[in-house]
């Protein structure tokens, strides 16, 4: 079914006027006897639309141009002078302005008065109404009929011929869509490909033999019952969150960095990281998960811990990609506000409204409006991201231009988590602080009057105070780091958003107010006057009252289960997305999902019980004629392992697997710093530091050397082309001690010796290790509800020569050498760990013939490993049967 | 069973995995194990050569990316009304600031090149200027993602990866499409995006700062070489894990997935002696270093990646990016412009000469350009914006007229007026030149047909030779 809109051809924009708030008249009276004189005879001859001047970029001529201000920022911060670059302007700060002079000192106090109190501003830009292309008889019409805006009910069970086959529910409706095309499910899958897809699928990581061989003789007897009590068993285990919520972060674009040009860490991203695995773990109802994710901060809470874990929660909405470095404060918050709308609607709604930022949706019945009736709710926050201000103020780097602080948690760490410095420490940090802002204040007078060099001192020391700040922000008197989550607050003011068109900020039209996209609601969400209706959003979206919700979840389960979705665009269930395969099916475990309490474990459950799950992947080429994409299930998918699941496998094959939780993240022990090549801090920071002590000491080296020849040869040396020789020799050296320092620096972020899991690895922005990487990781900068699932030559290189594959193999070797000492039960060992099942004669002998090759000696730990990875390397390592 | 199938659907992520279409022998697999009578004709290596849609111009692109915004008006846009002007208020604001570079007119199409570019000048009987170049992104990671991928607003598939999709490559022992040193984090710059993820880019060497310091350390490919087995050795190895793969494949009848691991691990077994000898360069004469500037001083890392992507090009491979960065020049223009040409100009007229004395300047299309360019008029004195209305770009070889001018800008070089090319047009221009109709090159995903042009893009018939 394709849903078609009336859409005219173009948008109508029709110019009108709306009403502003009524200011104070005091305040305007203010601004028209003191502030709009100097504006017109001291701005606007290049800054205005009279004159036609906007140089850099800046118009002063209306209150909403002058807050959004030009290409260095916005003019004018309500409550802020420093921020507001009118202000630094004309006090000779940031700019010289009006060029060449100074305003009279009271004029200056005016302004500063003025932008303290709020920068009351009549001067409105002329407003234009936006008119919709999309009207109220489409949205109903799609609201009506398009089946995903359908609330989903519980189905009638279907009627199958072969009523012995199904052993749930779910298997009626997969049978009964077969049946009707003429096609049987395939058999039953043998009990080691079953097992070894259920570990995989429940918690991530590969049966022990052991495991198996309780598994087999069980399911040989009862097998309804043997997958039945593995399920429960595997359900029960930390590693079933750690599977889980690792396909969760994936669609919320877990990350620990900003990314972008200016990647700047999130220190405490990680927090969010272990929420969303312990809640799967709690098996947290899903509705409340939803709510806490959007409005955790206002939610009540029962204690301070619970206050604490819903706050992290919010920490979904801060951790998107940022460009930190952009100028136009305006400009940031609507892309801050975009991507939270963005994400927001497709992960629990699996609906793009951000489509509808600059125009109306193209696809779906949402009309400009709609989006901006949300940016009034997101807009109406605060977003913390970044890192708290020192006792010295806030300070920013030369390209971090945004920057905001952080939460402070209720319940501190039971052990602090980042650096930690001791008093003296503390002391001189504090110290060289107070230098800094000294050097800094002589340099901003300086560079004001255009000197080049002050300039790059300037923001030399710009950073620097930036990064020390940053350090001192996040301890204690003491030097000990406080506990502190990435989130959202409320905002002092809550504030109907304007629609602008073509999504520029500098183009507002009408106000609309607050609520979600009409097409999802029967009726408008009630949002108090002075609620930014966040909550109330939480709450509409967490729950049954939109016919979206459950199923996008249930579908995103059964894809993790199945290998393919019941709508393979998990992330579009609009108009433009794929429809169900089985929109029964999906229906009924919607309505299954809400009726147990939205327990994501009870689905699983379903699922992995199911007779559909335990078929095998068998290929039939009648059936695959008939449906080449096998979307009727006439056989289980083969699937190829996620990177975490590989890297983990190899971990557990070798005996190296490390279960425990890592505390935090190699990111939080850095601190908020930018990353750069692989690098957590500035390697080039770094790499200059150390190579002025290389240069000294290989100059102190070299003269020392000179000063032990003879005197004969010293006089030798005299000469200018030993000299030059010698300086040449220094250079070489240095140059060589540079690559080894920077061999070394680089690829810190690659955690090759790590031994946990790999849901723990540190995942910064186009950092990620290359062990997840290579295997199609899903990229952070964006919702990924499907990963990719590529065989590249890349993926071979890393398996035949990468180090860490080669540790590894050389573990599982050793493993095997120690467990068993027949060379034949060696080979039987690492097939049933490797594979869960034993070798053929075949296969036995050629992996005997194999270690021979390698070594005449049946105890070669070399050969053995030789063995070991390529059972890594083989694509039934990586492979779900 | 596949014969009606078209090359995006056979090319589609389908149920059964990526594996199902990379490099699998569906073809001859579905037809001796499956019993499936009817294949359709051509392998289903995703790499493998395809045909154009018509007659194609260029074979391959090395595509000189210019990060950063070379100035249009000191290099390629000749403004002798701006040295008129200089020092008067510009009609959109600011100063107009003469170039400080003297423009002369090179070779016999009498092309106006300044002296920023002398030995690119030299060849300037083969240069097609377009010097109506538009975008819509004033800030440089978005314009630079849109160069690359025609929108800074969704992470699309690049150039390259289209190309390398439409065509194929031709050289099974090598990647199809290699990005040189790229800029750290500008993955999605030649990053395949929904298309399968083979088409993307492989990193070949590494950007970024660190690499100045190093230029030489550490493996240009990650995982190329293996530390302890010797290449035989290796062999054995491989031959028996390809054998479990093999048994493997026996026992489940057809298994695209397992198939392509098998077809990978094949092409990394030749890529890692094709790679280090591609990049292993002591094979060139000490003339052909010199000629590039690859022997040392500011030309060396330009020279070595120029001769690298002649390297790439002359073994077959469909796409080569080389990056340049650093153009941006808000201050300091005069000095800073002058060392960003000097350690480029050299090297990229030595790649044409290189390519012409070779006979692969006639396949190869060279482009040459920045994200945009720059302001006439002066920020900071001796500086120059950034300016996305109007720019110039240009392309050697590959089927275009050379010594041509296409487009204008207005008489300061602020917007182009004449013949406008927008970023979408361009694209379209190459795949053009490429043989592939930017309307018709389209990949299914998320239930509607993608191009690299969306819904825009106009050939520029009149630059084809």
């Amino acid at each position: 079914m394709t849903m078609r809109l009336s859409l005219a051809t173009a948008a109508l924009f029709v110019a009108g006027s709306v009403l502003a708030d009524s200011p104070d008249p005091d305040a305007v009276a203010f601004f028209e006897t003191k502030i709009r004189p100097v504006l017109v005879n001291e701005c606007y001859s290049c800054h205005s639309n009279e004159t036609g001047n906007a140089r850099g970029g800046l118009r002063l001529d209306t209150r909403q141009l002058t807050r959004i201000g030009g290409s260095s920022g916005p003019a004018v911060v309500p409550g802020q002078p420093e921020e507001s670059l009118l202000y630094t302007a004309i006090t000779h700060q940031d700019f010289v302005m009006p060029p060449k002079r100074k305003l009279a000192p009271e004029v200056i106090a005016d302004f500063r008065r003025w932008i303290e109190t709020g920068a009351v501003d009549p001067r409105e830009t002329e407003v234009i109404e936006i008119k919709a292309t999309i009207g109220p008889e489409d949205i109903r019409t799609a609201r009506e009929t398009f089946w995903a805006y359908q609330p989903p009910a519980a189905p009638k069970l279907p009627e199958v011929r072969s009523p012995a086959w199904p052993t749930t529910e779910i298997d009626r409706f997969v049978l009964a869509r077969l049946e009707s095309a003429g096609m049987q499910p395939s058999a039953d899958a043998a009990a080691a490909p079953l097992l070894r897809r259920l570990f995989f699928d429940l918690v991530g990581l590969p049966p022990t033999p052991r495991q198996l061989t309780a598994f087999e003789s069980q399911y040989r007897s009862d097998p309804q019952q043997a997958v039945e009590d593995v399920v429960a068993y595997l359900l029960r285990q930390p590693q079933y969150g750690e599977r889980w919520g690792r396909h969760w972060l994936d669609v919320v674009r877990y990350a620990e960095s900003t990314g972008r040009e200016v990647n700047m860490t999130y220190p405490h991203a990680w927090r969010y990281r272990d929420y969303v695995i312990d809640s799967f773990n709690a098996d947290k109802p899903f509705d409340r998960f939803v709510q806490e994710q959007i409005a955790g901060d206002l939610l009540p809470a029962a204690d301070d811990a619970q206050w604490a874990e819903q706050l992290i929660g919010t920490t979904f909405l801060a951790l998107g990609p940022k460009n930190v470095n952009e100028q136009n404060r305006v400009q940031f918050a609507a892309d801050l506000v975009d991507e939270q709308i963005d994400t927001t609607t497709r992960v629990f709604l699996g609906t793009s409204v951000a489509c509808a930022r600059c125009h109306d949706h193209k696809f779906d019945a949402i009309p400009q409006a709609d989006y901006y009736a949300m940016a009034g709710i997101f807009g109406s926050m605060n977003t913390y991201f970044g890192n708290p201000p020192s006792s010295y103020g806030s300070f920013r780097g030369a390209q971090t231009r945004r920057n905001s602080s952080l939460l402070l948690l209720p319940v501190e760490d039971e052990r602090p988590v980042g650096q930690r410095y001791t008093a003296a420490e503390i002391r001189a940090m504090r110290q060289q602080m107070e230098e800094l802002q000294e050097e800094a204040a002589a340099a901003r007078r300086n560079r004001a009057a255009g000197d080049n060099q002050s300039i790059r001192n300037f923001l030399r020391l710009q950073n620097q105070l930036a990064q020390l700040s940053a350090k001192l922000a996040v301890v204690d008197e003491q030097g000990r780091p406080r506990s502190y989550c990435m989130g959202v607050q409320e905002a002092d003011q809550v504030e109907d958003a304007r629609v602008l068109i073509r999504g520029e900020i500098d183009q507002p039209g009408q106000r609309v107010a607050r609520g979600v996209p009409q097409v999802l609601a029967t009726r408008p969400l009630e949002i108090d006057e002075d609620s930014s209706g966040r909550l109330e959003l939480a709450r509409w979206i967490g729950s049954d009252r939109n016919p979206l919700t459950a199923r996008v979840m249930v579908n995103r389960i059964w894809q993790s289960m199945m290998g393919r979705a019941l709508v393979t665009t998990t992330d579009n269930f609009g108009a433009s997305g794929a429809e169900p395969t089985h929109p029964e099916l999906l229906d009924y475990l919607a309505d299954r999902f809400v009726q147990s309490g939205w327990s994501v474990k009870q689905i699983v459950a379903d699922i992995a019980s199911s007779r559909i799950y335990r078929a095998s992947t068998e290929f039939d080429p009648d059936n695959h004629r008939q449906d080449p994409d096998n979307e009727l299930l006439w056989r289980a998918h083969p699937r190829r392992l996620g990177a975490e699941s590989i890297r983990d496998a190899m971990l557990q094959v070798s005996g190296e697997l490390d279960l425990r939780r890592p505390a935090a993240s190699v990111v939080a022990q850095a601190g908020y710093v930018r990353v750069r090549d692989g690098v957590l801090g500035d390697p080039r920071e770094q790499l200059r530091e150390q190579a002025e002590q290389i240069r000294a000491q290989a100059m102190a080296e070299a003269r020392s050397r000179l000063a032990r020849q003879t005197p004969a040869a010293r006089f030798r040396s005299r000469g200018s082309t030993d000299m030059r020789s010698l300086r040449q020799e220094i250079q070489r050296e240095v140059a060589q001690r540079l690559q080894r320092l920077a061999q070394s620096t680089r690829d810190s972020l690659q955690m090759t010796d790590a031994k946990y899991r790999s849901v723990y690895l540190p995942i910064v922005r186009d950092q990620q290790p290359r062990s997840l990487d290579v295997f199609d990781f899903a990229d952070p900068n964006a919702v990924v509800g499907t990963r990719e699932s590529s065989s590249t030559s890349n993926q071979a290189l890393y398996m035949m020569n990468n180090p860490f594959v080669i540790q590894q193999s050389e573990r599982f070797a050793a493993r095997l050498l120690a467990e068993a000492s027949d060379p034949e039960q060696r080979v039987e060992l690492a097939f049933q760990l490797a594979f869960a099942r034993s070798p053929s004669d075949g296969e036995l002998a050629a992996a005997l013939r194999l270690v021979n090759d390698f070594s005449t000696s049946t105890e070669s730990p070399r050969a053995w490993s030789v063995l070991c990875q390529s059972l890594f390397a083989a694509a039934e390592f990586r492979y779900l049967d | 069973m596949f014969a009606n199938l078209s090359r995006r659907q056979a090319l589609q992520t389908v149920s059964a995995g990526f594996g199902f279409l990379a490099f699998s022998g569906l073809t001859t697999a579905a037809a001796g194990r499956a019993g499936a009578a009817e294949t359709s004709s051509g392998s289903r290596n995703p790499l493998s050569t395809r045909p154009p849609h018509f007659p194609a111009r260029a074979k391959h692109v090395i595509f000189l990316c210019m990060q950063g915004g070379p100035s249009h008006v000191d290099t390629f846009d000749y403004k002798p009304e701006l040295t008129r002007d200089h020092g008067k208020r510009a009609r959109y604001g600011g100063t107009l600031l003469a170039s400080p570079w003297a423009f002369r007119q090179r070779g016999e199409s009498g092309l106006w090149i300044s002296d920023l570019f002398p030995e690119v000048a030299k060849h300037a009987d083969q240069l097609c200027l377009i010097r109506s170049m538009q975008c819509d992104q004033p800030v440089h990671p978005g314009a630079m993602t849109q160069m690359h991928t025609g929108t800074a607003q969704f992470i699309r598939p690049s150039l390259g990866a289209w190309t390398l999709y439409g065509l194929g490559t031709e050289n099974d022992s090598l990647p199809g499409f290699v990005s040189l040193s790229p800029p750290a984090g500008s993955q999605r710059n030649y990053g395949s995006a929904f298309l399968p993820a083979i088409y993307g880019g492989t990193k070949v060497g590494r950007g970024g700062r660190a690499a100045r310091f190093a230029a030489d350390a550490g493996p240009p490919v990650p995982d190329i070489q293996n530390p302890r087995l010797s290449k035989s050795q290796q062999r054995r190895q491989l031959d028996f894990i390809q054998s479990l793969n093999q048994d493997k494949l026996q026992r489940e009848s057809v298994h695209p997935g397992i198939e392509g691991v098998i077809e990978s691990y094949e092409l990394a077994f030749r890529m890692q002696d094709a790679m280090p000898e591609l990049m292993d360069m002591s094979g060139e004469s000490r003339e052909t270093l010199a000629m590039y500037g690859a022997d040392g001083g500011a030309t060396e890392n330009f020279g070595k990646q120029c001769l690298l992507a002649r390297r790439f090009v002359e073994a077959g491979v469909r796409f080569v990016e080389v990056t340049h960065g650093n153009w941006d020049q808000h201050a300091n223009l005069s000095r800073d412009h002058q060392a960003r040409a000097e350690a480029c100009d050299r090297p990229i007229a030595a790649l044409l000469a290189d390519l012409q004395q070779r006979d692969l300047l006639k396949d190869t299309l060279v482009i040459w350009g920045g994200e945009f360019g720059r302001t006439p008029a002066a920020q900071n004195g001796d500086g120059r914006n950034h300016n996305n209305k109007g720019y110039t770009t240009w392309m050697a070889g590959g089927g275009v007229k050379g010594g041509f001018s296409y487009g204008a800008t207005d008489e300061h070089g602020f917007e182009a007026v004449e013949d406008k090319c927008h970023i979408h047009d361009w694209h379209a221009t190459i795949l053009h030149l490429l043989g592939l109709d930017h309307k018709r090159l389209t990949y299914q995903y998320a239930g509607r047909d993608f191009r690299l042009t969306d819904v825009y893009g106009n050939v520029i018939e009149q630059i084809m030779a």
